[in-house]
């Protein structure tokens, strides 16, 4: 290995060293991608195995969120739609193609299964902020919509700007509490 | 294959900077190993009996004023939520102790740590009756914190947020009357945790903890107060109802109660919120003369002890 320009000690000629240098090269530039980038969104897709088009379920047809995510305008959590919600209209005669025929893939109690990643030091109540006159678009994106899931990035840089009212501000919202114990415990 | 001494030396200190490295890393290992169900709930009781039994600690009482408006900067002109035992009820049962480490998943100790009196508990037993932290109006251990984990709230609560204790414990330190446990051991990897409630999270080694006044069931209350609000004035839509709830758009935390204070079978723990007139800490204590530790009188104590009648 020849460095053009820099007369290189002898050390550096050696063969072992060599590789032991281009490999611990290789190892720190992934550790440090993997510090710089930490885990990327992944998409979460496939949570269910019900072929599920948000496209045509949601405002598309004029639902509300919180006809399937029931507790979204005044829970603490929105909740995942249980088989007896998607029911509440599937059992209607509603369209031409029967609808319980194509759901018979998956008629478990919970078709979806939603893991939360909210720490159990923080406090969040997605009720509050969408009575407060969030839109869901405003957190959550309009991903959804094309069935991309789990792309948000939700971190206390996003919570405190808003909280602050640094953000939305032609929405007109007051900046809300900000000091540690509204959200943390 | 050849290889001179000074090859040897570097090539040893990079397998071990990249052993650093890697160590840096959240191991998963980790997680798996706070999995388990924890101890029984016997052990707690046992601990919370042994505790009593081993309470030496004197409070020496002087007379206060009632707790009025906090005087820090932001501080609610509505609310300063407290507590008041009543000395001439409460018969040290301990009781609360229990109550409140069911309720805030307060760790066991090691057993040679409760032999010498050194528990995790937020209530201790001081003089026969409950002593916990008093959410000073002047805390001096807030004063103190580098990292500005402890801290007061605009509802006169003595906070604290865990992530960003650094383990210094100046707090507790400057604390007179030593309210403030520290997380020495990990409790959760020596299995001496048990997480009873899942609105409280478990606090790690190398931290600081202490009463919290129930801070969740406050949290919980108030953030389900202003949804309800909300959705019921965006509902009404008409002037009359937005006016009729106008009169409650204030949150005043009624109704909230500490563990402690639902635990106590002689009613000897009120929880209350010291500007609210309908409030049962108000009420209470209206005839009431009220006490608090010498050391901390005049650092505007939102727990205090009453004891007789004016």
């Amino acid at each position: 290995m020849r460095f053009s320009g820099i007369k290189m000690p002898g050390l550096l000629k050696g063969g072992l060293f060599c590789w032991v240098v281009v490999l611990f090269v290789v190892v720190f530039s992934m550790f440090l991608a993997d510090f710089l980038l930490e885990e990327p969104a992944v998409p979460e897709r496939g949570m269910s195995s019900i072929p599920f088009d948000h496209a045509i379920h949601g405002d598309s047809i004029g639902l509300d969120c919180s006809a399937c995510h029931t507790g979204a305008r005044a829970s603490a959590n929105a909740y995942m739609p249980s088989m007896a919600d998607c029911m509440d209209c599937h059992r209607l005669p509603m369209n031409d193609k029967l609808a319980e025929e194509e759901m018979q893939v998956d008629l478990s109690e919970k078709p979806w299964s939603h893991k939360r990643h909210l720490p159990d030091h923080v406090v969040f109540h997605h009720g509050v902020h969408a009575a407060a006159g969030v839109a869901c678009a405003d957190c959550h994106g309009t991903g959804f919509r094309q069935n991309r899931y789990g792309g948000e990035k939700f971190d206390m840089q996003s919570c405190i700007r808003c909280h602050r009212g640094e953000t939305f501000k032609e929405r007109g919202f007051k900046p809300a509490a900000t000091y540690c114990a509204a959200c943390h415990r | 294959m050849g290889m001179d001494r000074r090859e040897f030396i570097k090539s040893c200190s990079l397998v071990a900077v990249m052993g650093l490295l890697y160590g840096c890393r959240k191991l998963p290992l980790d997680e798996v190993a706070r999995l388990g169900d924890g101890p029984t709930l016997k052990q707690f009781e046992d601990e919370v009996k042994l505790a009593v039994s081993q309470a030496k600690k004197q409070l020496d009482l002087v007379k206060v004023s009632r707790p009025g408006p906090l005087s820090i900067p932001g501080a609610s002109p509505l609310n300063r939520f407290g507590m008041a035992i009543d000395l001439d009820l409460c018969d040290g049962c301990g009781e609360c102790i229990l109550a409140c480490n069911k309720e805030n998943n307060v760790p066991l100790v090691p057993e040679d740590d409760a032999a010498r009196g050194r528990f995790m508990h937020w209530v201790d037993m001081r003089s026969g009756a409950p002593f916990m932290c008093a959410h000073c109006g002047k805390a001096p251990c807030e004063r103190v914190c580098p990292t500005g984990a402890a801290n007061h709230t605009p509802d006169g609560l003595s906070a604290m947020v865990y992530k960003r204790c650094a383990g210094s414990r100046f707090c507790g330190a400057n604390c007179p009357v030593q309210a403030r446990k520290f997380n020495f051991n990990d409790a959760q990897k020596l299995g001496l945790a048990r997480k009873f409630n899942k609105e409280v999270p478990l606090r790690d080694k190398g931290v600081m903890e202490k009463c919290s006044l129930c801070l969740h069931r406050l949290q919980n209350d108030r953030l389900k107060f202003k949804t309800q609000l909300s959705v019921a004035v965006a509902a009404a839509g008409n002037v009359s109802v937005k006016n009729a709830a106008e009169n409650a758009t204030e949150w005043r935390g009624r109704g909230v109660t500490t563990a402690c204070s639902d635990a106590c079978k002689r009613r000897a723990i009120i929880f209350g919120n010291w500007l609210d007139e309908k409030s049962p800490l108000v009420q209470l204590t209206k005839d009431r003369v009220l006490y608090a530790p010498r050391e901390i009188a005049d650092l505007d104590p939102s727990v205090v002890f009453m004891r007789g009648r004016r």
